[in-house]
């Protein structure tokens, strides 16, 4: 889901004033939390509106029913009186007719019962209608003394007068009480009419202003869902916005919202932010700046440094060239036969000379691996040979200096290897050479045997030891003991310098055991399968 | 057999005067040069039989000497042994590069030298 993507919809909507309330709301100041409780209170408070208004409306409506009912009541109450009506009025007919008094006894139920249904419609008729119901009351009592007449007229068998009064008093009497209880009748019924016709329509406009109110509860509720929710996405969108910028690189803007809340805050933190971030980042790109000058400066100091000690080999070694190639040529009698008593002089101008040789070469050698300019030139070699060959190169010297020199290939050596064969053989050369330097009673012996994935060279000695305090500094350029030991037994103090560092291009590692006056071993060891390493 | 004409091309006296004195008493005739054009130069009008060239020379480089014979028809055959002073790594492929045929490193033992010369190019 794309956090920045805005829905059509929404995107209109926001375009409407509901947008402008969407801003209103993001800008109050206040939280969160409380514009979230007021959103969740108003539309709370609309629902209840909603229920109270329909409560209300509903119980309009049964008050309305009840007056219905109430109405429904009267009509019966004064159907009852007309029915009640009718019958004395046929009772009185058929005393007349069986001319039988007795027949008269009915017309008292009837009485009751028309008197009863009387006052209960007194009592339910407004004020108005009270004066016909009066009327019709006193209608009635008239009617029922003459029944009572006409029953002692019947008894006394004068029917005929029974008969008169009944006509002309009783029957006119019923017929204006009947027209009267006939008005009441009817205006009850239109009455009852007119309810029915208001509960109805009461009933439809209900049901139109319930919807109503509901459909606008529900839209009012939508509305301000839509209000707080965007009042609280649109920071988030414009944050999101902000992070991709600054994600893409385009540091030091600003993110700005309307909201005065926690994401109003937010904002202000993101822009700080990344105002921090631009400023770190300018902070870096001139240090690289400067760093990338310094570097130049430095690479051209470098190659400055490369050219000289170019030139200085150039130097240095056109006049040994000369000084070595002469004695080479006097020595094999180029010049003649050479008397006895030259031969040692120019042995020793010779050995000096290769001395000096060896020396500018380890001179060298560290200024290049200094420089990182040293590269190992890798190949398949012999381990064995490499021993053989400085046994060879040595044995001179442990002649002259009237020591042992043994060399101890383990069985298990790997006869082909993979490395530098000629770094390899002046690492064990300077180790070798060293040891014979420093003994002078006892003797030498190398060693090559495997260990794991690599071979290890040991030369053990039994020469003057290396003090315990001296053992971690053995390795470091220009290191000897003290200036006796210089004078004493010569050397640059490069030869262990170099050798550690060509052990470390190849991979392996490098280590001395010694005790003071009693002898050293050291110990280093190149992977079968040396791989380049950094030359620094 | 005509006799082996050896050009060295070398600025050191010195250096000059080694092998000058390390051919005197051999069949080969030598003639020298002190810099990398005059080297071009004296090649080009009468190529030798032998090349022994210097790498650090004035004016042209010892290299740029010997590429430049390689592209010259009279003497492009001509074998040329590069001299270096064994200065930086992969001096020896830059050698083969320009188009040596031997190579030997500074300082060099005149007799490994008059044998790598007889090898090259038979006395007589």
């Amino acid at each position: 889901m794309r956090l920045d993507r805005t829905d059509p919809l929404a995107a209109f909507l926001l375009r409407t004033p509901l947008g402008a309330l969407v801003r209103w709301v993001a800008g109050v100041r206040s939280s969160v939390q409380r514009k979230l409780l007021a959103a969740f209170l108003g539309i709370a408070l609309l629902v209840l509106a909603m229920g109270a208004f329909s409560v209300y409306t509903m119980r309009g409506m049964s008050r309305q029913s009840e007056l219905l009912d109430q109405a429904h009541q009267r009509l019966d109450w004064s159907q009852q009186i007309h029915h009640s009506l009718a019958m004395q009025m046929h009772l009185t007919a058929m005393a007349l007719l069986v001319r039988d008094e007795k027949a008269l006894g009915s017309i008292l139920r009837e009485n009751n019962r028309f008197n009863e249904a009387l006052a209960h419609l007194e009592s339910a008729v407004e004020e108005s209608e009270k004066l016909v119901i009066q009327k019709i009351r006193a209608g009635q009592e008239e009617a029922m003394t003459l029944v009572a007449d006409i029953a002692n007229l019947v008894r006394d068998g004068k029917i005929d007068a029974a008969t008169r009064l009944h006509g002309t008093r009783e029957d006119p009497l019923y017929r204006s009480i009947d027209a009267l209880v006939a008005e009441v009748v009817q205006k009850e019924n239109a009455r009852m009419v007119g309810l029915r016709d208001s509960l109805r329509s009461t009933n439809q406009r209900s049901l139109v202003v319930i919807g109503s109110a509901a459909a606008v509860a529900v839209l009012l509720a939508l509305a301000g869902g839509f209000v707080i929710s965007w009042a609280l996405i649109q920071p988030v969108h414009a944050a999101h916005g902000f992070l991709n910028e600054i994600a893409a690189g385009r540091l030091g803007g600003s993110v700005t919202v309307q909201n005065r809340d926690e994401f109003g805050e937010l904002a202000a933190q993101l822009t700080a932010t990344s105002r921090e971030l631009a400023r770190l980042d300018e902070d870096q790109r001139r240090a690289a700046r400067e760093l990338g000058a310094l570097n130049a400066r430095l690479e051209q100091a470098s190659k400055a440094k490369s050219e000289f000690l170019a030139n200085m080999s150039h130097e240095l070694r056109t006049p040994l060239n000369a000084i070595l190639g002469f004695t080479e040529m006097l020595t094999d009698g180029l010049y003649g036969a050479v008397p006895a008593e030259f031969a040692e002089p120019l042995a020793d101008i010779q050995t000096n000379g290769k001395h000096l040789l060896r020396l500018i070469n380890d001179v060298l050698d560290l200024s290049k691996i200094e420089a990182g300019r040293m590269e190992l030139a890798l190949s398949e070699y012999s381990a064995s040979d490499v021993v053989t060959s400085v046994r060879a190169s040595l044995r001179s010297l442990a002649e002259e200096k009237g020591l042992h020199f043994r060399v101890v290939v383990d069985d298990g050596l790997p006869e082909i290897v993979y490395g530098d064969p000629k770094r390899v053989t002046q690492c064990l050369f300077n180790l070798a050479g060293n040891a014979l330097k420093f003994t002078k009673q006892g003797g030498v012996t190398i060693r090559a045997a495997r260990d794991g994935d690599s071979v290890r060279y040991s030369v053990t000695d039994t020469g003057i030891g290396i003090p315990e305090d001296h053992l971690g500094a053995v390795f470091t350029e220009f290191r000897q003991i003290d200036s006796t030991i210089t004078r004493e037994f010569g050397g640059t103090g490069l030869g262990l310098s170099i050798t550690k560092k060509f052990v470390e291009m190849h991979g392996g590692r490098i280590w001395v055991e010694s005790r003071l006056n009693q002898g050293s071993t050291f110990h280093f060891t190149i992977p079968i399968k040396a791989r380049v390493t950094s030359t620094v | 057999m005509s006799q082996k004409t050896i050009l060295y091309v070398e600025d050191n006296e010195f250096n000059r005067k080694i092998v000058r004195q390390l051919l005197a008493k051999t069949k080969y005739k030598l003639r020298e040069a002190h810099d990398g054009e005059s080297a071009l130069r004296d090649a080009l009008e009468d190529p030798p039989d032998l090349i022994l060239m210097d790498v650090q020379l004035p004016k042209m480089s010892g290299l740029d000497a010997t590429r430049q014979l390689r592209a010259e028809k009279r003497t492009a055959a001509i074998p040329i042994v590069v001299i270096t002073s064994y200065a930086l790594s992969g001096d020896a492929q830059k050698a083969k590069d320009a188009g040596a045929t031997a190579y030997l490193a500074k300082p060099y033992s005149p007799r490994d030298l008059l044998a790598k010369i007889r090898e090259l190019v038979p006395e007589a």
